[in-house]
């Protein structure tokens, strides 16, 4: 239904009389319109140039430069498929390609015939290790296979009808506990379907009458083996229940606890869910594993691992500061406050040789030493927690698990650079992360923590929340200085640095949230401390999103220096399903892909740059024989060249010609000539575009080409080694077919004839290769050529 | 003050001069197409990369400050590369023609497109002044030209082609327009030339040096001039005193014809080569005699003649039309005297070399939807015959209405689109890096005084900045990546945006894509 354009007049006063008339409001006054109306209606749009200081050309040209904002009405619900890299290489584009067909969309439509579902690809949801994932409004969907989705489908509305009467309740106890249960509730958790055991967890001990405090606690990192309860009972040692699902949690609980009449109940209104997850394909049984136990998969999983920023983790809440304190938090401040001068905060920073954590690597001492520098009173302070590579979900951890370590560590920052006012810049597409990073400012506020008076000192600190609109590109620090003050998000020259001339010409420190999240640990242990953690050019530990096919992926933080062999065989549990590790590619659409023959490469800047790859902000995927590196290149390079901001040559233009090219050979029609070609056009690229986004977006293509060349030649060729690009495979029914017609039946494109008892055959002129007929083959008869 | 060397050269300048403007100082040229002097500077087109001979790292030189101890390179072969693949990106994005299928296929490579505009507007003088740039004999062309360019005209497809040849004829039918325009001012220079052959090479050589100011002979064997058109041309395709009449104007200015005077070697030796500056030859006929009679050699490719140049071996001496190439057009051979008459005021130092534009940016046929594109330039109406037919030609407002239907495929900035320039400058192969399917042209014509062609555009927001500070609605940029272009805020037209400042984002946009409807013409 339209809006009628009186309506959307007084929606958008109402808007403007909230965020105010200038410039920089732009963005957060597009994204409340589009809250409202699920699109920008144009008359939406010449209101708020009416009403406050935004030209036309302004709102138009930001409106259509974010993807997050929407031009046209979306369907009643919104399909977001995850493009990110462990869901590519899980089959992310069979899904879409499976639901596109169930709602007859037709090739550029996006919003099916009776307006109920719009189909969309969203970057990275986060969830790699339940790829390949899809999100149906705020319903998450892992392990997706292509023949369910009308199912999937069908579960979301059966849910949808219901969901208005969930109400759950939760427990307030004030006499003696028995015990603590804890789950983990980050949003990699939540996806996987922490929140229904959480509620079934409630309703079991409400019902049983058992007196134990639920706990819930931040993203555990294991995020291969969730949902993860862990149960605490004086006395004994805690017991870690892995991929536990609702029906089973009765009988964990009573395992351990006695029923009880023994109550006092309290009503009380339990946070409504955030996100719902079902979780499709999971193992039924649980396991359990206590934690004195050797060789669980949890304890080799953490055990290589050392956390400084998600120091304790799985054991504090969220948005708890009382707990934060508990463990030292919000002393390195006090300490930094009372007892340092700014400069000697910094150098303690420069001492420890903490390095930035967003990708590239600037030592962080130097960067708060020039903003110090800077004789300007107006500074300012960002958090970069503009996530947007796939495969990688470590600031969304942070901001979701760890908000008052984030803060304290700009809080800190602020007192040493001599900045009075902080932006937290977070995707639009982490709500989860916006939320607990907002609630948490505002319990600081209350504790006196931001202010006037930071801890009763004269040091004045302010922090707000910019939420970004979707674009990659404002990871670089000039476009996301561009994108706070309310324009397109175009990176612009360095020098001058945002350092001296940042956001409104300011000096400005940017730094990542993984960065200011180490902060606090450095003024806690000591500089030395940090230091003596990693190699002698890479201080301290890393997060990275260890994903792909390992057996068990997640957040891991580990130290510098450690080898990729540890990473993937120790911490991962080596590759899934008897396959031959192949490669690893690290640091996303920047970075590049380490073969085998590095394996035993110790994982710090240097290191990286040398073979080719880089940090990045840390997504780790592991690549295994049956992935084609063709394929990685061109999924990455597909990334980059979509979020180019458009604004420099070689980007633009050198990009797409190297996509086409990578399109062309994927296809089997490519040449030799092409790939020198290629090698060229991303070789100018590298060198000749304006920002970091263009000149690491070859990254990808060269790494494949430096490693795997042979590959390139083979696709020349007209084969695919690894059988992935579809243009040069071809489906087969093998003698083993029984003739039980399930494929016949599921077929989307009437390719295979229904044959009841007779060996199928696939009609090649039809198949589209959606891969359902070798999913339904109960005989494993149907193979790819 | 900062001191920086930039190729070696040490220049001093003040703070937050950049590097562009301190090679400037030291008069080295640097590329440069976004930028703008006096406008914001937001790299964008990244031709003007110059390497840190330091860091190893190139980059664009207009937005780069100059720092104390910069080492600069602003001329080398890696430099010139880094340039020539900037230009070459943005080629393989920029969908249009720098110069008419019609005038690229012209052997004289006539402005064909200019002369039907300017007929259009029944300026028939100034017309004729175009034609008469490439052309020497419009008329006696205007009979019997095979208009090649008529094979190329992009209305051909649609309802026919414009009537080329005949509108060139026009321009140069009226006797007292042909006499009257002969020799604009020129400046005697004293100096001989001698043409060997009255035929349509000849007669064009003399044409253009005598406008330079040379003293013209032209020797004939024949009684009357003309060459071949005389002698192998029916007169029922060229009306003797069509012919006769052109060549008048020839003898009007000044040129003296010597008929009835065959060239022995002798004579050649001795009446020719001492009392002339300067030989044409341009007897018409190639064969073993003409090679030896004139004491010339032939080169490697068995040529007498350079075939640009068409300098012989002899200093001095050159050959044009069919003595070099048996059976060509008389419009090829008529070319061939222009540049050869250059080629004398070169080889006597009174011209220099003109400036010719080797790079052509073209890009094929138009689809369906370009053709509506196109049409809306022009006048939507089938090809206008002539009532007496072929010979009798067009007159005034036919030839209007026929003119009025040319589609103006030719680029409003064709000499002065920076992309052009520097395309030819750097030797840019525009297909290098052409991609499987090219952009669908589109032409925005609302604003009546300025055309906008999105598909030439290189992105470099010069418009969007100088009319969002003066306009209301102005310019914007829509879309992101590849995908992005400038556009006008709302889907409002053109007109409405550029209500003040249209004629300021002409005269900025290094390219094509935005231009004058009606161009100052011979400032193009």
């Amino acid at each position: 239904m339209t809006p009628t354009p009186e309506h959307i007049i007084q929606i958008v006063n109402q808007i403007v009389a909230k965020r105010g008339t200038s410039v920089d409001t732009a963005i957060p006054i597009l994204q409340d319109i589009q809250q409202e109306f699920n699109y920008l209606p144009e008359e939406a749009l010449k209101q708020v140039c009416k009403t406050t200081e935004i030209m036309p050309a302004r709102i138009t040209g930001i409106s259509t430069f974010y993807t997050q904002f929407r031009h046209q009405p979306a369907g009643k619900h919104i399909i977001r498929v995850c493009t990110g890299t462990a869901c590519h290489v899980k089959g992310a584009t069979r899904v879409f390609d499976a639901i596109a067909r169930e709602l007859k969309l037709t090739s550029g439509q996006e919003t099916d015939a009776d307006g109920l579902f719009t189909l969309e690809t969203v970057a990275c949801l986060g969830c790699c290790t339940l790829a390949p994932v899809i999100k149906i409004d705020e319903i998450t969907y892992g392990h997706i296979l292509p023949e369910k989705v009308g199912e999937i489908m069908q579960d979301f509305l059966s849910k949808n009808l219901n969901t208005n009467h969930k109400q759950a309740t939760s427990r307030i106890t004030n006499s003696k506990s028995l015990g603590e249960i804890r789950i983990g509730l980050g949003s990699c958790c939540v996806a996987s379907g922490s929140e229904e055991v959480k509620l079934e967890l409630e309703k079991v001990l409400n019902e049983s009458k058992i007196n134990v405090s639920v706990k819930q606690v931040g993203c555990v990192g294991v995020c291969n083996q969730v949902p993860i309860m862990e149960i605490l009972k004086p006395g004994q040692e805690p017991a870690f229940y892995t991929k536990i699902k609702p029906e089973e949690v009765k009988e964990v609980v009573l395992s351990h606890f006695q029923p009880t009449g023994f109550f006092n109940k309290l009503r009380n209104s339990f946070v409504s869910s955030f996100e719902k997850v079902v979780v499709d394909g999971e193992p039924k049984s649980f396991r359990k594993y206590t934690s004195d136990q050797r060789d669980t998969p949890i304890s080799e999983f953490l055990g290589p691992q050392m956390a400084i920023a998600s120091e304790n983790r799985g054991v504090v809440k969220p948005c708890d500061i009382e707990e934060y304190k508990a463990g030292g938090g919000f002393s390195a401040l006090q300490k930094c406050i009372g007892e340092l001068s700014p400069q000697q905060v910094v150098d303690e920073i420069a001492k420890s040789g903490l390095r930035g954590r967003g990708g590239a690597g600037f030592p962080t001492g130097r960067k708060w030493q020039m903003v110090k520098d800077q004789i300007n009173k107006e500074k300012y302070i960002i958090c970069n927690g503009d996530e947007g590579d796939p495969g990688a979900f470590m600031d969304r951890m942070l901001l979701e698990s760890y908000p008052f370590r984030v803060i304290e560590g700009m809080l800190i920052a602020g007192y040493a650079t001599g900045a009075q006012q902080g932006i937290y810049y977070i995707r639009a597409e982490y709500p989860l992360a916006v939320k607990r990073i907002k609630e948490a400012l505002q319990i600081c506020k209350e504790n006196g923590l931001i202010g006037n008076t930071v801890l009763n000192s004269s040091f004045t600190f302010h922090i707000r929340v910019f939420e970004g609109a979707g674009a990659f590109v404002c990871g670089e620090e000039t476009a996301l200085i561009a994108s706070i003050e309310g324009g397109r998000g175009i990176p612009r020259m360095r020098p001058p640095y945002p350092a001296v001339e940042g956001l409104w010409g300011k000096p400005t420190l940017v730094n990542n949230t993984e960065t200011f999240s180490l902060v606090s640990w450095i003024f806690r242990h000591g500089a030395d401390a940090f230091a003596n953690t990693g190699t002698a050019g890479s201080k301290g530990t890393k997060v990275f999103a260890l994903a792909g096919k390992v057996n068990r992926g997640g957040l891991i933080e580990v130290p510098m220096g450690i080898t990729l062999r540890q990473i993937v065989e120790e911490i991962g549990g080596g590759i899934a399903n008897d396959r031959k590790f192949k490669a690893v590619q690290i640091g996303g659409p920047s970075g590049g892909c380490i073969p085998a023959s590095n394996y035993d490469l110790p994982i710090d800047f240097e290191e990286l740059a040398k073979v080719g790859a880089m940090m990045g902000s840390g997504g780790l995927i592991v690549l295994d024989d049956t992935d084609c590196m063709v394929d990685i290149a061109h999924y990455f390079l597909s990334f980059t060249q979509d979020q180019s901001c458009g604004r420099c040559t070689f980007c633009r233009i050198g990009t797409t010609r190297m996509l086409e090219l990578l399109e062309k050979i994927r296809n089997g029609k490519g040449r030799s000539e092409d790939i020198t070609h290629l090698e060229k056009i991303a070789e100018s690229t590298r060198q000749g575009s304006l920002c970091g986004l263009g000149k690491t977006a070859p990254n990808p293509v060269l790494s494949t080409l430096r490693y795997f060349r042979e590959e390139y030649e083979a696709h020349i060729n007209g084969k695919c080694p690894s059988g992935k690009c579809l243009p040069l495979i071809t489906y087969n029914i093998t003698d083993d077919c029984i003739g039980c017609t399930k494929c016949a039946q599921r077929c989307p494109s009437d390719a295979i004839a229904f044959k009841p008892y007779e060996i199928h055959v696939i009609d090649l002129e039809k198949c589209i290769k959606c891969d359902i007929c070798r999913q339904v083959c109960t005989v494993d008869a149907v193979k790819v050529m | 003050m900062i001191q920086l060397t930039i190729d070696n050269a040490l220049v001093e300048v003040s703070e937050g001069t950049t590097v562009l403007q301190a090679a400037a100082l030291l008069g080295i040229e640097i590329p440069t197409m976004c930028y703008l002097e006096g406008h914001s500077c937001h790299p964008t087109c990244m031709v003007c990369m110059v390497k840190d001979a330091e860091k190893g790292n190139f980059f664009p030189s207009c937005a780069m400050p100059a720092t104390e101890g910069m080492k600069i390179i602003a001329t080398s072969e890696e430099v010139s590369e880094i340039r020539r693949d900037a230009l070459e990106l943005l080629m393989s994005d920029h969908v249009g023609d720098c110069e008419a299928p019609c005038t690229l296929t012209c052997p004289a490579g006539m402005d064909i497109p200019l002369m039907n505009r300017l007929i259009a507007r029944g300026e028939f003088e100034k017309s004729l002044e175009i034609v008469r740039e490439e052309i020497a004999l419009p008329l006696i062309l205007g009979y019997i030209c095979p208009a090649p360019c008529e094979k190329a005209c992009r209305r051909k497809p649609i309802d026919g082609a414009v009537s080329i040849c005949l509108l060139k004829r026009f321009t140069a039918q009226d006797t007292k327009r042909r006499n009257s325009t002969l020799l604009p001012n020129i400046t005697k220079t004293g100096k001989k030339i001698a043409i060997i052959g009255t035929g349509p090479a000849g007669l064009s050589a003399a044409f253009y040096l005598l406008r330079s100011g040379h003293e013209c002979t032209l020797f004939d064997k024949n009684e009357m001039p003309g060459g071949s058109m005389r002698y192998d041309i029916p007169e029922e395709k060229l009306p003797r005193e069509m012919m006769d009449a052109e060549i008048d104007g020839i003898r009007l200015m000044g040129a003296i014809f010597k008929l009835n005077q065959p060239i022995s070697p002798d004579f050649f030796e001795n009446e020719i080569i001492p009392k002339f500056d300067a030989v044409i030859l341009a007897t018409g006929n190639r064969n073993k005699q003409a090679v030896e009679d004139f004491g010339l050699d032939v080169n490697s490719g068995h040529d007498i003649a350079n075939k640009k140049t068409f300098k012989t071996s002899r200093p001095g001496v050159f050959a044009c039309g069919n003595i070099i190439r048996e059976h060509e057009m008389a419009v090829r051979a008529s070319a061939q005297g222009r540049i050869a008459a250059n080629e004398v005021d070169i080889y006597l130092k009174t011209h220099s070399r003109e400036k010719k534009f080797h790079f052509n940016s073209t890009f094929g046929h138009l689809t369906k939807s370009e053709q509506e594109e196109y049409l809306k330039e022009s006048y939507i109406s089938n090809p206008v015959e002539p009532d007496g037919g072929f010979i009798a030609g067009f007159n005034s407002e036919q030839a209007i209405a026929e003119a009025k239907r040319c589609l103006h495929c030719d680029c409003r900035k064709p000499k002065s689109c920076k992309l052009r320039i520097y395309s030819d400058q750097y030797g840019v192969n525009r297909k290098k890096h052409l991609g499987p399917e090219r952009k669908s042209l589109t032409k925005s014509v609302h604003h009546n005084l300025i055309v906008y062609e999105p598909e030439k555009c290189i992105r470099c927001g010069l418009c969007v900045e100088i009319s969002t500070k003066q306009e209301s609605l102005g310019l914007t940029y829509v879309g992101r990546g590849f995908d992005v272009r400038i556009s006008v805020p709302f889907n409002e037209t053109i007109a409405e945006a550029l209500k003040k400042t249209a004629a300021d984002c002409v005269n900025a946009c290094p390219t094509g894509a935005m231009g004058f409807k009606e161009a100052d013409e011979r400032m193009k």
